[in-house]
């Protein structure tokens, strides 16, 4: 009867990591099939950055989305959920260096993270979600590599 | 870790050559709008009336300044705003889509659309946008 209290904490926080798991994995599977419905609008979003000669642009802009999806289902699932987890970093990370440069260099970027809807996001919006998504994964990374000692 | 994110990549690699398969004949794999369907502003000054200007940037931009004479359009209001552009057009005119800048996506998108879903022809993109327009102005 004493030990009852004691795994309450644990459980607790698995389930709050498997709903931030569900959370940005749906998050990603979301936004990978909105670009992979329309991979040409997608490529000239990559195509904006100006980083990219666009036979480069054109050829991510169809198998990125693939990426966040199989990452997202990576997640949700957990199979390879490691690598799924360090996937999705690295782009956020991308993300977030693309989205800085472009702004240094002046450029009116449409960011195309989520199709149409991301339309007209302005600078600090593009550099807020990225990051708000950027956190989740490297939380959930941390926790996956170093997890606390059972006590 | 590694080993299952180079699994993870290329399982993603397999749909994305099916749907690049798909999209063969429908994508510019090599320049993204063809040299034939740009326009420079000098080019398009050229055509005079026979031009009709869309302006594919937002509401805003367009309320507060745009190219004489053109016609809004862009992708927020685009069944409220179509059939606008539908009566000036006729099979003769050049439609001539500028939206902010060089690297704004806008006009490419709206031309797209107008040639596939409005199924209109003689479409054009503004080599530079409105900041091409300005500069020349």
């Amino acid at each position: 009867m004493t030990s009852a209290p004691s795994n309450i904490k644990p459980q607790t926080s698995n389930v709050a990591l498997r709903i931030v798991d569900l959370f940005v994995g749906g998050v990603f599977i979301y936004a990978g099939a909105i670009k992979a419905h329309d991979p040409l609008r997608f490529a000239y979003d990559v195509d904006n950055y100006k980083i990219l000669p666009w036979a480069v642009s054109v050829r991510l802009a169809f198998y990125l989305p693939w990426l966040e999806i199989v990452c997202g289902i990576a997640l949700i699932f957990r199979f390879l959920y490691r690598g799924g987890l360090s996937i999705l970093i690295a782009l956020s990370l991308i993300f977030i260096g693309a989205t800085v440069a472009a702004k240094a260099r002046g450029l009116d970027i449409t960011c195309g993270c989520f199709g149409h809807v991301s339309q007209h996001w302005s600078f600090p919006l593009h550099l807020a979600i990225d990051l708000a998504i950027f956190v989740p994964l490297a939380a959930l990374l941390l926790i996956e590599l170093f997890p606390k000692p059972a006590r | 870790m590694l080993r299952q994110a180079l699994i993870i990549a290329a399982l993603a690699l397999a749909p994305a050559i099916g749907q690049a398969i798909y999209f063969h004949d429908r994508v510019s794999w090599h320049s993204p709008v063809p040299a034939s369907e740009m326009v420079t502003v000098d080019q398009a000054r050229a055509w005079g009336a026979n031009a009709i200007w869309i302006d594919a940037r937002p509401d805003a931009d367009y309320a507060r300044e745009h190219v004489p004479g053109a016609i809004s359009l862009n992708e927020d209001r685009w069944n409220e705003l179509l059939p606008g552009l539908l009566t000036v057009w006729s099979p003769d005119k050049k439609l001539v889509v500028y939206c902010s800048s060089q690297s704004c996506n806008a006009s490419r998108e709206v031309a797209r659309r107008l040639r596939d879903e409005a199924q209109l022809k003689n479409v054009f993109v503004l080599d530079g946008g409105w900041e091409a327009w300005l500069r020349k102005k």
